[in-house]
């Protein structure tokens, strides 16, 4: 019986002690190592799963094999009008050649330093070389575009197309040759005829963010703000012509609604008249001697009461004045 | 107690005892990491000795004991978000968020060379468990890190008017294709469901300019009413104005007409009578006449008819009026 637990235990002890130094060790997905015995690179190994060393003589530098994240310093650059932007570059890579990556660098911290000098300067150098809107836009379809127009609401379709014309800024946008997505490329291939050498593979190295410095961004505020209050203006102003218009419209409307009133007036008077002398004139027509009498008393009744009158006793009507007989 | 013999063991030092516990032990051990639940919301991917295995769906597994296989649950079901520019702190009926600005996630360059705040989420799930887990070192910050590079390159490359209008949608489309071209470029292993643009502002020391040109709009629609109103002030008076005088002008007429044949119906009537009486009749009518014009008068001057000189005097001095003066140089 105490002879079974020693061979007992002896074999744990054996057992645990080879697993430990070895000869297994395994790699997990998403990893690779190389394997050095005495200083020396023996194998690569890429598959995940349970490997075989030799025990105590063989060290296994592990890697991981996945797609490794580099997120640079932003970077204060002048494109190549000479205006100064801050571009921060974000890359994606991996340890393609675990062995050369051993060779050259090592660890990841110093493949960090490494790509952050190789990446850097590509930036900067495709950065420099191009104009600020290769680096902003990436295609032209800011042409296609409506200009900007505004958004707005004035009922009239005529007018809604004149105050376009007033309100949009017509800005004709420069052709971009390149654009962000080919600079991100051309940054891509100048890094990535270093690294090879490494061990690495870039699989892409893009700007994460674009944004002007600091002094330039209160300059740029300024024309923002300029700009909208010239648009401002343009609808306050195309109102004031609106109203204007509309008084315009009142005072023609109005006086050409009271003048052809008028008018009317007057044809419709003209009309009452000339009627009215043809009845005179068809019944004073049948003796106009009569008429002339008829007339002129009537028109003495109503207009010598208010003469200042001084008469003469030569008038018919005082024949019998002084003499029952008449004159 | 105390007799126990020093020599022999306790009884629970036995060798038959210490290999039954080092046996329950293992058992214990063995049971433990050997069987493992998968939630609803999950798959998990197994590996053995760090070498994919499978993938299980929900409900309980078995699996080799002592870490010689490792499962690794994923929440493949559940629809995952990132936010950007702005982070929720405690989300509820009333959401909260962080008062605190992420401009280096929000401020962009547009096309025309402004710049904007842009706020947006993605939602993202993962579809491919054994990816997501094994081939992309930095997950999360690759997903933010994409999603922020595509969604400045989209807003690059359009008028700051249109990013905060019409082209917002056109924005979350292209992006949610771009960012899946990106993610299975990488083999991430996710798919972006949908990617939402939140507030996109000018920013904060331009935001009173874009303001006033919403004022200036309203003030537009204002002064053009103002003008209407002016308009429709008169215009319906002035009408009412014209209607009037083309009225009374009508009225004019009528009377005039009226007054016409009135005359002359009279003007007949005693012409008919004239005709069977001339002289008399004639004689009559002068007779009226001059008592009409006559009988109220008070101030009338009658002079013979022998004064030859007198008229023209009495006219001259008595160019005003006076009864008092007339009526001293009565016969």
């Amino acid at each position: 019986m105490k002879r079974l637990i020693t061979i007992l235990i002896v074999l744990a002890v054996i057992v645990i002690a080879v697993l430990v130094a070895g000869p297994f060790y395994t790699l997990t997905e998403g990893e690779q190592a190389v394997v050095v015995r005495l200083g020396q690179i023996i194998a690569v190994k890429q598959e995940a799963g349970l490997h075989v060393k030799t025990p105590f003589l063989d060290n296994v530098i592990k890697y991981p094999k996945r797609i490794m994240s580099w997120d640079g310093e932003k970077q204060r650059i002048p494109t190549k009008e000479n205006q100064f932007i801050w571009v921060d570059t974000i890359a994606r890579w991996r340890i393609s050649e675990p062995q050369k990556f051993y060779e050259s660098i090592g660890t990841l911290e110093s493949a960090y330093a490494r790509l952050g000098d190789v990446i850097d300067s590509a930036v900067r150098t495709v950065i420099a070389e191009n104009w600020l809107r290769e680096t902003v836009r990436n295609s032209n379809i800011i042409r296609e575009s409506k200009g900007g127009s505004e958004n707005f609401e004035i009922g009239s379709d005529q007018d809604t197309g004149q105050l376009s014309a007033f309100t949009r800024t017509d800005v004709t946008y420069e052709d971009v040759q390149k654009g962000r997505r080919s600079l991100a490329e051309e940054i891509l291939t100048l890094s990535r005829k270093l690294v090879p050498e490494y061990g690495i593979e870039l699989i892409d190295v893009v700007p994460r963010q674009i944004k002007y410095s600091d002094e330039l961004t209160q300059s740029v505020y300024n024309r923002m703000i300029k700009e909208r209050s010239q648009i401002a203006q343009a609808f306050r102003s195309f109102g004031e012509g609106k109203k204007a218009e509309w008084e315009g419209k009142l005072e023609n409307e109005q006086r050409s609604l009271l003048s052809a009133a008028y008018e009317k007036a007057e044809k419709i008077k003209g009309t009452a008249d000339a009627e009215a002398t043809k009845i005179y004139a068809q019944a004073y027509s049948k003796d106009t001697e009569f008429f002339d009498f008829w007339r002129s008393t009537e028109s003495y009744k109503t207009t010598l009461p208010k003469f200042n009158k001084t008469l003469s006793t030569d008038m018919d009507y005082f024949r019998y004045l002084y003499s029952p007989r008449g004159r | 107690m105390r007799n126990a013999t020093p020599q022999s063991m306790p009884s629970w030092l036995k060798p038959t005892t210490i290999v039954l516990a080092i046996i329950v032990i293992a058992v214990i051990i063995f049971l433990s990491t050997s069987f493992y639940i998968v939630d609803q919301t999950e798959d998990a991917v197994v590996t053995r000795f760090g070498k994919y295995l499978t993938t299980n769906g929900p409900g309980m597994h078995y699996k080799l004991p002592f870490g010689i296989d490792r499962q690794y649950p994923v929440k493949t079901k559940v629809v995952q978000t990132e936010q950007f520019g702005f982070r929720t702190i405690k989300a509820g009926v009333n959401t909260i968020y962080s008062d605190e600005k992420f401009p280096e996630e929000s401020t962009m360059l547009t096309g025309d060379l402004n710049i904007v705040d842009v706020e947006w989420i993605i939602q993202y799930r993962i579809v491919d468990p054994r990816a997501w887990l094994f081939n992309v070192y930095d997950r999360t910050g690759t997903i933010r890190d994409v999603s922020r590079s595509i969604i400045n390159m989209l807003v690059g490359d359009r008028a700051i008017l249109d990013v905060i209008g019409s082209q917002r949608t056109t924005i979350e489309v292209e992006a949610i294709q771009l960012m899946n071209d990106t993610f299975k470029q990488y083999g991430l292993g996710i798919e972006v469901i949908a990617v939402k643009l939140q507030n996109i502002v000018p920013p904060e020391g331009v935001q009173a300019a874009f303001e006033d040109v919403n004022k200036a709009i309203q003030d537009m629609n204002r002064l053009i009413n103002e003008g209407k109103e002016a308009y429709n002030k008169e215009i319906p008076k002035a009408q009412g104005e014209a209607d009037k005088i083309i009225q009374i002008a009508q009225g004019y007429a009528s009377e005039r007409v009226n007054v016409a044949r009135g005359d002359v119906a009279r003007f007949d009537a005693v012409y008919d009578e004239y005709r069977k009486a001339p002289d008399v009749t004639r004689r009559r009518l002068y007779y009226e006449m001059v008592e009409n014009v006559f009988k109220d008068e008070t101030g009338t001057t009658l002079i013979d008819r022998r004064f030859q000189n007198f008229l023209p005097i009495m006219n001259l001095q008595n160019s005003g009026t006076g009864a008092e003066n007339t009526q001293g140089v009565k016969q």
